[in-house]
């Protein structure tokens, strides 16, 4: 049979009768341990060797060990200058025995901390004593130190015990494999292997030469994993920000774009939100400190925008009982909903007048002043869309709807009739989570009061609907904690694993 | 939202279908709008409502919307009244923040513990909602029993409604024992406390005396002496507050929610210095609600019998104009009608004026009623809305309006796209981080002064009051977020080359909002050997990509290392800073690596 270069000569210096580690194989081959151990696992696929793996323990002294093995153990060191001054017979003074044994600064507390524990003798009141039938050549840690140091082994676990709580010794497990022929492999043997000739990379001098014909390619193991790579990717919520737009682009819609920072008059009063709604105290707004107030408005918006508020619009139409101050209208905040572009839109001052039909929306960032949780931020992304025509009815709006959901894979939309300051008829649209079936919120629609439309200056229907973009990115990913996507919290690691969205 | 709790028992009761189980009774709210979010620990349905009807924040009101979704009730009922006896007589003293009053007496009221409580979570949940929290409207109700007051004129008994100097006086407060001051309540009272806020600011407080004395000090708390229990049988509601039609309407509400425990209604005269109302206003008001936009609106085609039918169970009444045709100006202020004649008036107003099948309907025009309990009819629409949850807007067929426009994307929008793809391609994980931030991560942590030459140091636009420490401002540029990512991910894998297409904002007065908002590219390359050289070359790559030249001057920029910051020109025009991160920076952030990085105006690369 033919075999690669590497696996012939592992085969040829494998043994049949005893098995042979992988460190004496490359040696005997002059090959890498790595190649044999790769060659040896192929091999063994083909039935021609079999590796076992024995996990080795090698014990080996520690510095402070060799340096004991030379000049003895500390408390063996203070037993022989113990006896030296006549210890054995009368206690002897500690500082004169300590100065004479040559120890200092830890070796001191060592020598002391381990002479009685070994039956050295005893120390009291500042004087030492030494038991005269003490053997310091009989001490089991200096013998076991002598003995790892000259053979490297040992027979005595306990002793090893008791060497490793010193850090005299340390002991060390490595993987061995050894390799040893199966009877297959002596047949295929005797009946001759010959060298593949197998090259490892494909190399421009082998294609030019022409040479490539004639060789045969080495076999990589294609299974195992390769390296991580940690490429460029697009966030996991800008991704389905994409995935929104390029629906609403194919359903005709055009994207708007405007401030952040805006009056509330564009926020909140455009959209008759009475200013004593509860949604617009500071507790829920970020006001802003600095700048305070927008000083250009459009005159006559405002005036029709507050006759709105005060008396209605249409022949028996009602204001609101609520306080309107211009001064409230002209104050800055972050926009609490992304409503104030369609509002600017609408007015006819950001791309002039938009005449009927025509469909618009936006992705972009509202703020709001809510406490954080896992599915709360303060900053959140909002879909925002409405479709301007002649002669809308709550048909088309639900028709409009249900083909954008059914795009995300929600189907059977139920409408929940709602209530909403700027939208009559309202619905709160609810969906089936695809996954766990239940029945959860999506949205909220309707079509746009007479009281907004009318001051803005559009006299046909408008429907719009908004959803925050971070509860589809949730369904789509299975993020739990929406802190893990959005914000400075990120963690890399998830959004590195992050299934890409599409 | 808002929640209400119902009784599921007592709404069987009142709706008088009591073979309704609990999952039916939640799916007919469900189609009321009312959400079913849980049970309560008294076994009630807590219910998730939007704050439109107003009338629906009791057992009793929910019932009434039930018994006409069921068809059980038709039409507009208004409960009839007795002629008043009572005088509220509002005096000149009256702080001018809250000057109006309102009021009613209801005789023979047989409330039980459910109804003791139902009447005070509707007396709570209109004070959170129409109320304003009790700001706009204040509701006390009294055991009119305990109330003595001599008769003004002709034998009537009055009450005053009157300003106090705030320690002028003394009575005892709901839930205390001692006599205090109306300023003393403020201060030490748990109630006053809470809504000393509201009246803080006056220099006289608003109070209301009998013949006894004061008894009650709204909007802040009544006087223990008129408490209500389970035993009172007649009852006096007086309501304060600083617009007249809204206390009138939330009177309108309670007084309905009594009617329909079998009480009787009894006028109260409200005597200002220069006029006289005689209260609980249950007038109704009129909408003039044209068939054609009814019928454009929902989508179908409706028979002016169905419109009518619609009306009645949504609890309106219905008729056709006399001028449908005509289309003429009349005044659109229809005179109310003669409160006698509305008097229990449960059946569907007839509609024998029956027109053959082929007539058009395009100039038909209905006058429909609205009942005094409503508050959010502000105009013909909301009259169609409530046709529609009666025919059922689940039963709609939803249809794709046959409207064509032709979509795109900003160009803004498309820009950002473009430059996040290249970033991509050159290999950085895309961020998405906050806009707001504080001033110590925006600043100080990155070693730059406000209001400085340096990049990132614009004046920020900041925020009043913030609710959190941490968001205090508009981030005025990216990196400083990008380094707070690399801090915080600090035991994941390397090299870690992250960017962010994102906004940043400083104050600009040449902008409308005197806030110049812009996008930003930032970006940092964050491992063992990064350097200037790999941020820079990126750069490189982006300014081929996009067209523009690119040159990069040497600049000072506390941020970056002496020698190693470099101003980032793009033709011609400085919109942004390179270089390599400062140690001090680094070691503030917990870096343990070098990091290059770059930001820049993303405009520039148009």
């Amino acid at each position: 049979m033919q075999l690669p270069e590497s696996q012939v000569a592992v085969l040829e210096a494998a043994n049949a009768d005893e098995a042979t580690p992988v460190d004496a194989l490359a040696a005997a081959t002059d090959l890498p341990p790595e190649t044999v151990t790769g060659a040896a696992f192929e091999l063994e696929e083909q039935g021609l060797v079999a590796v076992t793996e024995r996990v080795d323990e090698t014990i080996s002294l520690t510095d402070e060990g060799r340096t004991y093995v030379g000049d003895g153990l500390p408390e063996v060191r203070l037993y022989e200058a113990a006896l030296e001054a006549g210890a054995d017979a009368d206690p002897a003074p500690m500082g004169q025995v300590i100065g004479s044994s040559g120890l200092e600064g830890a070796a001191v507390d060592i020598a002391l901390s381990n002479y009685a524990r070994k039956g050295y003798g005893s120390i009291d009141s500042g004087e030492i004593t030494a038991d005269p039938d003490a053997d310091p050549a009989a001490d089991p840690e200096a013998n076991a130190l002598e003995s790892l140091a000259g053979e490297g082994t040992l027979d005595e676990s306990n002793v090893l015990d008791q060497l490793e709580r010193r850090g005299l010794a340390e002991v060390a497990e490595s993987t061995v494999r050894e390799v040893e022929l199966t009877e297959q492999g002596v047949t295929e043997l005797m009946a001759g292997v010959e060298t593949a000739e197998t090259v490892g990379q494909v190399t421009p001098e082998l294609l030019t030469s022409g040479e490539w014909e004639d060789v045969k390619f080495a076999e990589y193991n294609v299974e195992a994993d390769a390296e991580t790579v940690e490429g460029g990717c697009v966030h996991v919520l800008r991704e389905m920000s994409e995935r929104v737009k390029d629906v609403l682009v194919g359903m005709g819609f055009e994207e708007m774009d405007g401030p952040h920072a805006d009056a509330d008059f564009w926020i909140n009063d455009c959209l008759f939100m009475p200013q004593d709604h509860p949604a617009r105290t500071h507790w829920d707004r970020f006001a802003l400190e600095q700048p305070t107030h927008i000083d250009d408005l459009p005159e006559g918006l405002v005036e029709r925008v507050e006759r709105a508020h005060r008396e209605g619009v249409g022949e028996d139409g009602e204001g609101y009982h609520s306080p309107w101050d211009e001064d409230f209208a002209r104050a800055l905040a972050l926009r609490g909903h992304t409503t104030s572009l369609s509002t600017r839109y609408l007015s006819g001052t950001e791309i002039g007048e938009i005449e009927p039909p025509a469909r618009f929306f936006s992705v972009e960032k509202a703020y709001r002043n809510d406490t954080l949780d896992a599915t709360h931020l303060l900053e959140f992304y909002q879909i925002e869309g409405w479709v301007m025509a002649e002669d809308l009815s709550v048909r088309d709006l639900m028709g409009t709807f249900e083909e954008f959901y059914a795009q995300f894979g929600i189907e059977d939309i139920q409408f929940k009739p709602h209530y909403n300051p700027y939208t009559e008829p309202s619905f709160e649209l609810f969906g089936t989570h695809p996954t766990t079936g239940e029945l959860i919120e999506i949205g909220n629609s309707g079509i746009f009061r007479e009281e907004m439309l009318e001051p803005l200056g559009v006299d046909c229907d408008v429907m719009a609907w908004g959803l925050a973009l971070e509860r589809l990115a949730m369904l789509a990913t299975g993020a739990e904690d929406i802190r893990d996507l959005h914000g400075t919290l990120a963690d890399l690691e998830f959004l590195r694993n992050a299934e890409v969205t599409y | 939202m808002p929640t209400v709790d119902i009784d599921p028992d007592e709404l069987r009761e009142l709706t008088g279908r009591e073979e309704k189980s609990d999952e039916e009774l939640q799916a007919d709210l469900f189609a009321l709008g009312l959400e079913f979010e849980g049970w309560t620990e008294d076994d009630e349905f807590e219910l998730e409502f939007a704050p439109d009807r107003l009338d629906r924040l009791s057992v009793e009101g929910v019932a009434r919307s039930m018994r006409y979704q069921y068809g059980d009730a038709r039409g507009v009922h208004v409960p009839s009244t007795n002629a008043a006896d009572w005088t509220i007589e509002v005096e000149g003293s009256v702080p001018d923040e809250r000057p109006y009053v309102t009021g009613a007496v209801i005789r023979d009221v047989d409330l039980d513990e459910d109804g003791l409580d139902s009447l005070i979570q509707l007396q709570e949940k209109l004070h959170a909602t129409m109320g304003r929290k009790r700001a706009k409207g204040a509701i006390g109700i009294h055991d009119l029993t305990m109330l003595k007051g001599s008769p003004a004129t002709e034998g009537n008994p009055t009450i005053q409604y009157v300003g106090v100097e705030p320690d002028e006086d003394r009575f005892v407060p709901l839930d205390s024992d001692a006599e205090l001051t109306p300023a003393e309540v403020l201060e030490e009272h748990q109630t006053g406390r809470e809504y000393a806020d509201l009246v803080s600011e006056y220099e006289r407080y608003p109070a209301i005396y009998d013949d006894i004395g004061l008894f009650s000090f709204p909007p802040v708390i009544n006087g223990r002496r008129t408490e209500v229990s389970t035993d009172s049988r007649d009852l006096f509601v007086e309501m304060t507050g600083t617009d007249q039609w809204t206390i009138d309407k939330m009177l309108n509400i309670v007084c309905y929610a009594l009617a329909a425990r079998g009480a009787t209604l009894e006028d109260v005269r409200v005597e200002y210095p220069d006029s006289e109302l005689v209260r609980p206003d249950l007038s109704t008001k009129t909408k003039r609600v044209a068939h054609d936009r009814i019928e454009t609106l929902l989508g179908i085609d409706l028979d002016p019998d169905e419109v009518i039918d619609l009306a009645e169970r949504s609890g309106l009444d219905a008729t056709r104009s006399e001028d449908e045709a005509t289309g003429d100006d009349e005044s659109s202020i229809t005179p109310l009608e003669d409160r006698d004649g509305l008097e229990e008036r449960d059946g569907p107003v007839g509609s024998d004026e029956s027109k053959a099948e082929d007539v058009s309907t395009g100039d038909l025009v209905y006058e429909v009623t609205i009942p005094p309990y409503r508050v959010d009819v502000l105009h013909p629409l909301d009259v169609i809305d409530d046709l529609g949850r009666a025919y059922g807007f689940n039963d709609l067929e939803p249809r794709y309006p046959e409207v064509g426009t032709v979509g795109g994307r900003h160009e803004r929008s498309r820009l950002e796209r473009a430059a996040r793809t290249q970033l991509v391609g050159l290999g950085f994980e895309d961020m998405l981080n906050f806009h707001m931030i504080d001033e110590g991560q925006n600043y100080e942590r990155l070693d730059v002064e406000p209001g400085t030459d340096a990049y990132g140091a614009g004046e920020p636009a900041t925020i009043k009051e913030p609710y959190s420490e941490d968001y205090t401002m508009l981030r005025t540029w990216c990196l400083p977020s990008l380094l707070q990512v690399l801090e915080n991910n600090t035991h994941r894998a390397y090299p870690q080359h992250l960017s962010e297409v994102g906004f940043a904002a400083e104050l600009d007065e040449t902008e409308n909002t005197g806030v110049g908002e812009g996008r930003h590219i930032g970006a940092v390359l964050a491992s063992h050997d990064s350097g200037y050289e790999d941020a820079k070359a990126r750069l490189q790559a982006l300014a081929r990509d996009f067209n523009v030249e690119l040159e990069t001057p040497a600049t000072e920029h506390p941020t970056f290392i002496p020698g190693r910051a470099a101003n980032v020109v793009i033709d011609g025009e400085v919109v942004g800073v390179v270089g390599e991160i400062h140690p001090k920076v680094l070691v503030e952030h917990d870096l343990e690596v070098p990091v290059a990085a770059f930001e820049f105006d993303l405009e520039a690369l148009r």
